[in-house]
């Protein structure tokens, strides 16, 4: 108990001490797909906006960002070269659409690959699989429906060779409807799984 | 009495931080590389490849570590070696419109890049640092806290 205690208190201390003589620089660096973004960095005595890439602020003790300056790619990728080292991808969604019952379209059959490749990439352990369905039908029906396009998909990888324990299949029969629909309204659209990799 | 006062204090935290630990988890650790751990309820977990975070969770490298961790949103974030980060606040619920991340980096490098939450409602997006806070549009900040 005492040494929980001792766990949490060091804990504050850390927190509170890092409230005390610690100088943060804040960097806007571009997006994986080159887009940049904007930050607005606001300490106790200013704030600025920073939209171009690499430009930076320094935050010492009078909490006043400095004014952004900017500070090359090559001296950022100096400073954050180990974390940006191990950045994870960012998880992929993909969705596959379905006729009325458990076939993909031609097309979506076409998007295999691509998953595949990004599974490859992360060398994910993480699938979740999730099936919809459009509106037509009674809530047991599609719920049904849905449990088996997300297993037909499941089985496809499997078949590729993913391990079968990395992925997950969820079910959501006609309650999450891409495109809003009223009761029994065929929509292609809502016929689907989506497939997200991390 | 400044001590007992620390205490409560702590015992506040730690309670707090229990309750968390019921909810579902809101993120893993993707890649580790060297020393990594998460305090969660004042004790310190190794972190393995996959390792499922919780809300209040900080995760931490050691003075050779790095990790990447991709939240449930989306948003990736990687940690450079003596860095840690704390996920104060985590809601991820789109179709309810509950949305919210509040990060706080404690200590060393950390790079943010922004996930669902921030497409869907910038505002719901913190980075806390000790001497500031960032708030994003989108995008991919860098972070150091000497």
């Amino acid at each position: 108990m005492l040494k929980t205690w001792g766990w949490a208190l060091f804990l504050i201390l850390l927190v509170s001490t890092g409230c005390a003589g610690k100088k943060t620089v804040v960097v806007l660096a571009p997006d994986p797909d080159g887009k940049v973004g904007s930050i607005a960095v606001t300490g106790e005595g200013g704030s600025v906006v920073i939209d171009a890439p690499y430009r930076g602020t320094t935050i010492g003790d009078d909490r006043n960002p400095t004014p952004p300056e900017d500070l090359g790619k090559a001296r950022v990728e100096k400073t954050f070269g180990a974390a940006l080292s191990v950045q994870p991808l960012r998880p992929l969604h993909v969705i596959l659409y379905f006729g009325e019952d458990t076939s993909l379209t031609a097309a979506s059959e076409r998007l295999l690959p691509e998953i595949l490749a990004a599974i490859a990439a992360r060398k994910s352990v993480d699938i979740m699989v999730v099936g919809h369905t459009d509106s037509l039908g009674s809530r047991e029906y599609n719920m049904d429906l849905s449990r088996r396009r997300a297993q037909t998909v499941k089985e496809l990888l499997v078949k590729k060779g993913v391990p079968a324990s990395a992925i997950q299949t969820t079910s959501h029969g006609k309650e999450n409807p891409l495109i809003p629909t009223p009761d029994n309204v065929a929509e292609p659209r809502n016929r689907r799984v989506e497939v997200v990799i991390k | 009495m400044r001590y007992l006062a620390l205490l409560v204090m702590a015992v506040v935290v730690w309670s707090g931080s229990c309750a968390y630990g019921a909810s579902d988890h809101i993120g893993i650790v993707k890649t580790v590389s060297g020393e990594v751990s998460v305090v969660r309820g004042g004790r310190s977990i190794a972190a393995d490849p996959n390792f499922r975070l919780q809300e209040g969770d900080v995760i931490r490298t050691g003075p050779s570590g790095k990790a990447g961790l991709i939240l449930e949103d989306d948003t990736v974030i990687s940690l450079g070696p003596g860095s840690s980060i704390a996920i104060t606040n985590f809601l991820f619920q789109p179709n309810e419109r509950k949305l919210s991340l509040v990060a706080r980096v404690l200590q060393g490098t950390i790079s943010y890049l922004s996930g669902q939450i921030a497409k869907l409602m910038p505002s719901a997006v913190r980075l806390e640092t000790p001497r500031a806070t960032v708030g994003v549009r989108g995008t991919h900040v860098l972070i150091e806290v000497d």
